[in-house]
């Protein structure tokens, strides 16, 4: 196989801008939680066939196939199940601040959600070590009024 | 099986760019793999395409990809997600009797069209993690190395190990990136960190890469060629896409499809039976989660597989001799050229990186945030 073209084969820069999206969401699912998180609360929803707990919770159990509709407050306070540190940008610029993103299973849930630990060197992070939900001051039933998380 | 099925042809290109259009990287690739089998495009029966839309930056991708493959008026069919998907497909098409021949072509340009890193941002769901805005494809598969390294205490150097072998048996692999070279673990150590604990040398390197196959019936097979590959099992599994409802330091998903492939294959010891296994992890942190899964080692022990070798070429249990994932990744294609490697190696043909005396093989593919989607095939030179 002869693979020669190189000098002729030009490029074109071009961008894919095909539409926005209105995305649909179920009210029993993640509503659920933004309702909740206007109260500075946390709910999810508790399968009543296995027990599983899933915040944010869906509508039905993925692993039983049946309808949920338990619904089951959980704590604000939690345990870092992983993290990863952020160094660069995605375009590989080095940030000035590094960035602690977390898997966060919260007392009481089965299922782990994602922010983001400050307040701690990132070298002194460590699995299982446990972390309290930082709220912004006025929540407004938003996925970031949980500002994030610091040891608790 | 009702009716056997082999792999009787493979052709692939990895570059870091391949400086020529699709179209023509296609053409290319297919005629070539036509010439060497000696046969013309009227000798396939159907084609199937695998690609993604994302990577090539319009939709049905397919439909510009006919033509350059030689299914101009022809059955074709697109399969995404991965090229084993898209070969279990063929397999499946050859075996309900209607047709004789297969031709499975997957593509991407990674390194000179488009960025997989940023394209993979649009496989988050976007009522929840998209929003959230901190999960990609290197902050998802750093959490899931953490897992596994926590979990099982396997450390940053025995994952520079890891990574050093891959890059090292790259190196000697003419079908990888060409730039591969042979590093150390320090070379390894050295790398930038993309996401702490994940190094440059760490991840995939963004490839133009393109691959094909070509399957047969068994008469067909044996009309085609003296060495033929033959399927012996198929095996897939999807877990959930919420991240936070998976155990990420183990595979549920790879352990259920290696499972059927060996029921099927009557696989019962699968580092007993197994010569070489390619698996695609497109992260150095994913091939002990991976090939543990598959019954390859014990759970965890992917630490004491750096340290002791078990994983070389030479070793007891050869993983990926062509360099894997981290030699050359081509979004969609990477579990077709895995499948490529299985047949270089149990026809003999793989050079520098050649298992002796390899008769029975494994290819593992997967798609999605830390490999959602897993698909195995076990591939055998015995007929029976």
């Amino acid at each position: 196989m002869a693979f020669e073209m190189g000098e002729e084969t030009r490029q074109v820069p071009g961008t894919w801008d095909i539409s926005t999206y209105r995305y649909k969401i179920e009210g029993r699912g993640l509503n659920l939680l933004t309702e909740a998180m206007k109260e500075g609360k946390i709910r999810g929803v508790r399968c009543h066939e296995c027990g599983t707990v899933y915040v944010p919770g869906p509508t039905f159990c993925r692993k039983c196939f049946i309808d949920i509709d338990e619904v089951v407050e959980v704590k604000d306070t939690g345990e870092v199940v992983s993290y990863a540190v952020e160094m660069s940008n995605m375009r590989g610029e080095p940030l000035d601040e590094k960035r602690i993103t977390a898997m966060i299973k919260l007392d009481g849930s089965d299922t782990w959600i994602v922010g983001t630990i400050t307040d701690i060197d990132w070298e002194d992070v460590e699995v299982g070590m446990k972390v309290k939900s930082v709220w912004v001051d006025e929540p407004a039933g938003k996925l970031n009024d949980i500002d994030h998380f610091e040891p608790l | 099986m009702e009716r056997k099925i082999a792999i009787v042809g493979q052709a692939q290109v990895n570059s870091g760019d391949v400086g020529m259009p699709r179209e023509r990287l296609l053409f290319e690739l297919v005629k070539g793999l036509f010439d060497q089998l000696g046969i013309n495009r009227h000798d396939i029966d159907n084609y199937l395409i695998c690609s993604n839309d994302f990577t090539t930056g319009r939709t049905i991708s397919n439909v510009f990809e006919d033509s350059p493959i030689g299914a101009y008026l022809k059955d074709e069919t697109k399969a995404e997600v991965d090229g084993v998907l898209a070969t279990t497909y063929a397999m499946i098409r050859i075996m309900s009797g209607l047709y004789d021949t297969s031709l499975v072509v997957s593509n991407c340009l990674g390194a000179s069209e488009c960025r997989p890193y940023l394209v993979m941002d649009y496989q988050l769901n976007p009522t929840y993690d998209r929003q959230l805005g901190i999960l990609n494809e290197l902050s998802t598969a750093a959490l899931q190395a953490r897992c596994y390294m926590d979990t099982f205490g396997m450390t940053e150097g025995q994952l520079d190990e890891t990574a050093a072998r891959l890059l090292d048996n790259a190196a000697r692999n003419p079908d990888s990136l060409p730039s591969n070279s042979a590093v150390t673990p320090g070379d390894v150590a050295a790398s930038e960190y993309l996401y702490e604990p994940l190094r440059q040398l760490h991840c995939y390197p963004f490839t133009d890469g393109a691959c094909a196959l070509v399957l047969a019936s068994e008469e067909k097979a044996k009309e085609l060629t003296d060495t033929p590959v033959w399927i012996k099992g198929v095996g897939d599994s999807v877990e959930t896409n919420y991240l936070g409802e998976r155990d990420l330091a183990r595979s549920r998903s790879t352990k259920l499809a290696g499972e059927r492939a060996y029921g099927m294959a009557g696989i019962t010891d699968p580092a007993g039976q197994i010569d070489v296994a390619e698996v695609t992890a497109k992260f150095a942190s994913q091939e002990p989660i991976i090939t543990e899964a598959l019954g390859l080692f014990p759970e965890g022990s992917g630490g004491d597989v750096a340290d002791k070798g078990l994983a070389n070429t030479d070793g007891d249990m050869p993983v990926c001799p062509s360099g894997g994932a981290l030699g050359a990744y081509a979004f969609a294609a990477s579990g077709l050229v895995r499948l490529a490697e299985c047949f270089k190696q149990l026809t003999g043909t793989a050079g520098d990186t050649q298992v002796e005396g390899a008769r029975t093989a494994l290819a593992h593919g997967q798609d999605g945030f830390c490999a959602q989607h897993n698909a195995v095939m076990v591939l055998s030179r015995e007929e029976v």
